[in-house]
């Protein structure tokens, strides 16, 4: 073990062992990373650049997609870009948990792009040169984040990923969006710097960073406490992005963003970015048979558990649609936090399978949110009655990635409770089995007053506020007294448009395509790509 | 024999030469320019003789060592001459606050030679000479500003400047009256030998040159001069002061610890080596509050100079090989990327006077590449991989680690969300707000010129460091092995 200045690495990849594969998730990473620097050439002409943001994203898919190919069929993927730090290299290995976050992040870029554009030239936005740019660039450091062979490399990533978003939360510039940029910041800087002194501690302690699937070995040396400390600022540090309560609250803030970037960067790739280090550290850094001897993961899973219901009952009361989003994906995110908890076979499957499906369902309420908002300028719930009369194939959409959140069979989130439930069984784990029953039903109470106002709710209609009052109820008058201002605010009413007018294809084909996704992923359960990665991630976990 | 006196010669006899020389048929500036390209050439050359052998050791004046004055060439000093250059060079060339006289032409050089003959050095009597005249230089440089402001700034620093480099050679002299020499390598062997470790007189002497040096190196609380300085000198000594002055003297120490007194003296010393840690990290800490409290940006930037300059004591006071080495990349790294600000900050200034951090509001949109290059360095300082800053704080907290001092590790993390709320509250304003009105905004700024090239270069060369830390570290490894005496 050599920890001198000299420039030594702990993972040797020879010369002659570098294949033309070895190319291929570098050049992922940089296809959209030198895209950002095309868009901003092609600032003044915004037909050329949209054309390259929509050609790094179908270029970069076809890249991952032949990464996914080879990882399927066993092959190692792997690119040594030279010394980051003595001991260190600057590495990309592609298993099966890297190539699942990526295909499931390049995919959905293609989706997104294509609503993106729909979505800023309907609302003519400012700034779009930007906005595109550092969107390229968050995708960019995204598949950095899934690729990386080693801690430092995945830090690295994952403080880029966080200076790429940040111009996408301020995007509206104004005080709100400042604030929120501010908190975003020192909320996820705050966790990248736990994760690097956690990764400078397991580095002292085992003269490596390298990740290796069921843990370094190494690390069941080390003593006990000092296991546990490095854990804490591992798991902690990623836990910030996971939006772990309570750890959670720049989540909601950072709603202030456009739509798109609120759907792909706060609901996939930045959050689950998060989900993917706790997800390494769990699996690859310390590994099941580590962490049961650490017993750190108990912790975890009560802090999981808790956030599930906190948020979902949080979820209840908000009005704004978006936000109402943001709390119920902080409360699924801890669905994949708690099923790595769980530590067996099945909840593993479950949780990385709720990586894809989480994100396509999140990926298709927010894009519908932001089709409502496009065309009918409404953010809240309260006023959306009646609006799938305006928007029958978004609203249909929504209700369906809904029902999906909720675990209802043929949407892919059943697919990934099922396991997890199976999962936390095995383990004999039955609190857990009630948290994930629980939160079902809690995402059935959050997510169907959407639907109801949107299907069969008339704007002159009563409100039906849920649990947005003192318990026991409250006095007539109080009742009255709220009632005014809701139903001022929603006479106008909506129209019926034919099926397929109700808004731009640009921004009614991603949506739809994702809520397709949803579906197959619920339905083809085996035949869909992702369930077979997952697996065989779990697998080399399990069975090292 | 002796010919990286050179080093030293060209710069003082070209200073000379400037000054004396009526000026009417030549321009000074290009005359320096010149010289400075000459002493990049000299340092460059000399750097590859340096890193085959474990250094050049060059005695002047045909004295034997430890009688006569000796200079030394390692790794390290390698670093620093190249460093010194190459900055100078391009500070020069970038950037001039109005027309300049051949006098400061002449100080410019001559700050270059005294910096130089601190880097080289090699015993500490020859090291304060060349502190005083790199100080002199500064003093005059930054009085050379119209107004008063400077001057009375000048006046502050050349007193408190003083009394540091006095306590210095006070401390030095306690040395030399127990060892009865002055040659560095010598004391080294003596200081335990003759005095032994635990005598007052090392001890005083320990406190009075490390008290001394933080004068010059600007560690709370001997920083009092260094803002004002910073702030109300002209803007390109501000860039050229920023980038290499400090520096310079952080080097001296690090010399000066390491060297003279060593690692043992260290060990041997626990309650003193504790306080003087505890210093750098008090530092840190406070320099970086500081920064954050600021509205002028020049002043932000020198406090924040404070807040770094504990950091990189801090690696060298921690004493492993990979804290020190952490230290020197983050002393060269840092004074790429506050070269590159203090040009930037410089530029905005001369050409449309805003000063302060709400002045720079909609920077982006005046000029994107100036911007863009700021946005990189600030983003460096802060420690985002895989730049310098990142490359430097990961070999001192590695250190600190080694060294099992915990709440080290603890004030180095810390230090990168300080760095951080300071360095976006002026990012914040430059790239996510609007311009100010026409009349006393932004409006007028060049959109491309020299300037904003060099900021760019130096943006470039923040993260070309970053990536070539490992190697770098190669390079010097032999030299910090010396050192650290491992």
């Amino acid at each position: 073990m050599d920890r001198g200045l000299g420039c030594t690495g702990d993972r040797g990849v020879g010369g002659s062992m570098i294949m033309p594969d070895a190319w291929l998730p570098g050049l992922a990473v940089l296809v959209p990373a030198l895209s950002a620097g095309v868009i901003f050439a092609l600032s003044k002409r915004p037909n050329l650049r949209e054309a390259a943001t929509l050609g790094a994203a179908g270029g970069a898919f076809v890249l991952v997609a032949w990464i996914v190919r080879l990882v399927l069929a066993g092959e190692k993927v792997a690119l040594d870009a030279g010394v980051l730090v003595p001991g260190v290299r600057l590495a990309f290995e592609v298993d099966a948990l890297g190539a699942l976050f990526a295909l499931l992040a390049s995919g959905l870029w293609i989706v997104t792009s294509v609503f993106s554009i729909g979505y800023m030239r309907g609302l003519k936005e400012h700034a779009q040169t930007r906005y595109f740019a550092s969107f390229a660039a968050s995708i960019a450091a995204t598949l950095g984040v899934a690729f990386s062979a080693n801690l430092v490399t995945l830090f690295l990533f994952y403080e880029l990923l966080t200076v790429a978003t940040y111009p996408l939360v301020v995007h509206d510039e104004t005080d709100e969006a400042r604030a929120a940029g501010r908190k975003y910041l020192a909320y996820t800087f705050s966790g990248g710097v736990a994760v690097l002194t956690g990764t400078v501690l397991l580095f002292w302690s085992t003269g490596t960073t390298s990740f290796v699937n069921g843990g370094i070995g190494s690390v069941a040396g080390v003593n006990l406490g000092l296991a546990r400390v490095v854990f804490a600022l591992l798991a902690g540090g990623f836990a910030v992005k996971a939006a772990v309560m309570p750890l959670h609250s720049w989540l909601p803030n950072a709603m202030v963003a456009p739509t798109p970037v609120s759907g792909l960067l706060h609901a996939v790739a930045v959050v689950k970015s998060g989900i993917f280090g706790v997800a390494r550290t769990v699996l690859d850094v310390f590994g099941p048979e580590t962490m049961h001897q650490i017993g750190m993961h108990t912790f975890v899973a009560i802090g999981a558990g808790a956030t599930i219901l906190v948020a979902s009952v949080i979820a209840l009361q908000k009005d704004n649609l978006k936000r109402r989003l943001a709390y119920s994906t902080i409360s699924q995110l801890s669905y994949i936090v708690l099923g790595l908890s769980v530590l067996r076979s099945e909840a593993l499957v479950g949780a990385l399978y709720h990586i894809p499906a989480h994100g396509f369902m999140k990926l298709t309420l927010f894009l519908c949110t932001g089709a409502l908002y496009v065309e009918t300028k409404k953010k809240n719930i309260s006023e959306m009655a009646g609006v799938g009369r305006r928007m029958p194939l978004t609203m249909l959409a929504f209700g369906i990635a809904a029902a999906g959140m909720a675990g209802i069979p043929l949407v892919a989130g059943f697919a990934s409770k099922f396991y997890l439930l199976l999962g936390a069984g095995d383990a004999g784990a039955w609190w857990i089995v009630g948290v994930y029953v629980t939160s079902g039903v809690l995402n059935v109470a959050y997510f169907w007053p959407v639907v109801s106002q949107a299907f069969f709710e008339e704007a002159e209609a009563d409100p039906k506020p849920l649990i947005d009052h003192p318990m026991g109820g409250q006095a007539e008058r109080d009742v009255l007294a709220s009632r005014t201002p809701l139903n001022d605010a929603a006479t106008t009413g909506f129209h019926r448009v034919p099926v397929g007018r109700e808004a731009s294809w640009l921004i009614l084909g991603p949506l739809l395509v994702t809520t397709l996704g949803s579906l197959v992923l619920g339905v083809a359960v085996d035949s869909a790509v992702f369930m077979a990665l997952a697996e065989q991630a779990v697998e080399a976990v399990m069975a090292p | 024999m002796g010919e990286l006196a050179l080093l030293l010669a060209v710069p003082i006899v070209a200073a000379g030469l400037i000054v004396a020389v009526p000026s009417r048929r030549w321009s000074p500036r290009f005359a320096t320019l010149l010289v400075l390209g000459a002493q990049v050439g000299m340092a460059g050359w000399f750097a590859t003789r340096a890193l085959g052998s474990m250094g050049v050791r060059q005695v002047m004046g045909g004295f034997r060592v430890p009688f006569g004055i000796e200079v030394v060439l390692d790794g390290v000093s390698m670093l620093v001459v190249l460093l010194i250059a190459i900055v100078a060079f391009a500070i020069v060339w970038t950037i001039r606050s109005g027309a300049r006289s051949s006098g400061f032409y002449g100080l410019c050089l001559l700050l270059v030679a005294g910096l130089t003959g601190v880097a080289i050095a090699g015993d500490v009597f020859n090291l304060y000479v060349f502190l005083e005249i790199s100080g002199l230089a500064a003093y005059g440089l930054v009085a050379s500003g119209r107004g008063g402001k400077g001057a009375l700034s000048a006046l502050k620093y050349l007193i408190v400047g003083t009394v540091g480099a006095t306590l210095y050679l006070l401390g030095v002299a306690y040395v030399y009256v127990v060892t009865g020499t002055l040659n560095m390598a010598d004391l080294a062997v003596r200081l335990p030998e003759v005095a032994g470790y635990g005598s007052p007189a090392v001890l005083a002497g320990f406190v009075l040159i490390v008290v001394g040096l933080g004068v010059k190196v600007a560690i709370f609380p001997m920083h009092v001069w260094q803002p004002d300085a910073y702030a109300d000198a002209p803007d390109d000594v501000t860039a050229l002061m920023a980038a290499l002055v400090s520096t310079t003297a952080a080097y001296a120490l690090l010399r000066v610890v390491l060297d003279v007194f060593t690692v043992s003296f260290l060990l041997a010393n626990p309650l003193l080596h504790d306080v003087v840690l505890l210093a750098a990290a008090v530092s840190v800490i406070v320099g970086g509050v500081f920064a954050y409290r600021q509205e002028d940006v020049k002043r932000m930037l020198a406090y924040s100079s404070v807040s770094q300059f504990g950091l990189i004591a801090m690696g060298l006071l921690l004493a492993t090989e990979t804290a020190v080495f952490g230290a020197l990349l983050h002393l060269v790294g840092h004074a790429v990327m506050k070269a590159g600000l203090f040009l930037a900050v410089g530029v905005v200034s001369l050409t449309v006077g805003v000063r302060t951090v709400d002045g720079y509001a909609g920077l982006v949109k005046r000029s994107p590449v100036l911007a863009g290059g700021f946005a990189v360095l600030a983003l460096a300082l802060v420690g985002i991989p895989p730049a310098v800053g990142f490359v430097g704080k990961w070999y001192i907290a590695l250190g600190a680690i080694e060294a099992g001092s915990w709440w080290m590790l603890a004030v180095i993390m810390v230090s990168t969300l300080i760095t951080l709320a300071y360095v976006a509250r002026l990012l914040e304003r430059m790239f996510m707000r609007d311009p100010g009105p026409k009349e006393d905004g932004l409006d007028g700024l060049v959109t491309l010129n020299a300037t904003s090239v060099s900021v760019l270069v130096a943006a470039v060369g923040a993260v070309a460091l970053g990536l070539a830390g490992p190697w770098i570290g190669g390079l010097v490894a032999p030299a910090i092995e010396v050192l650290v005496g491992a």
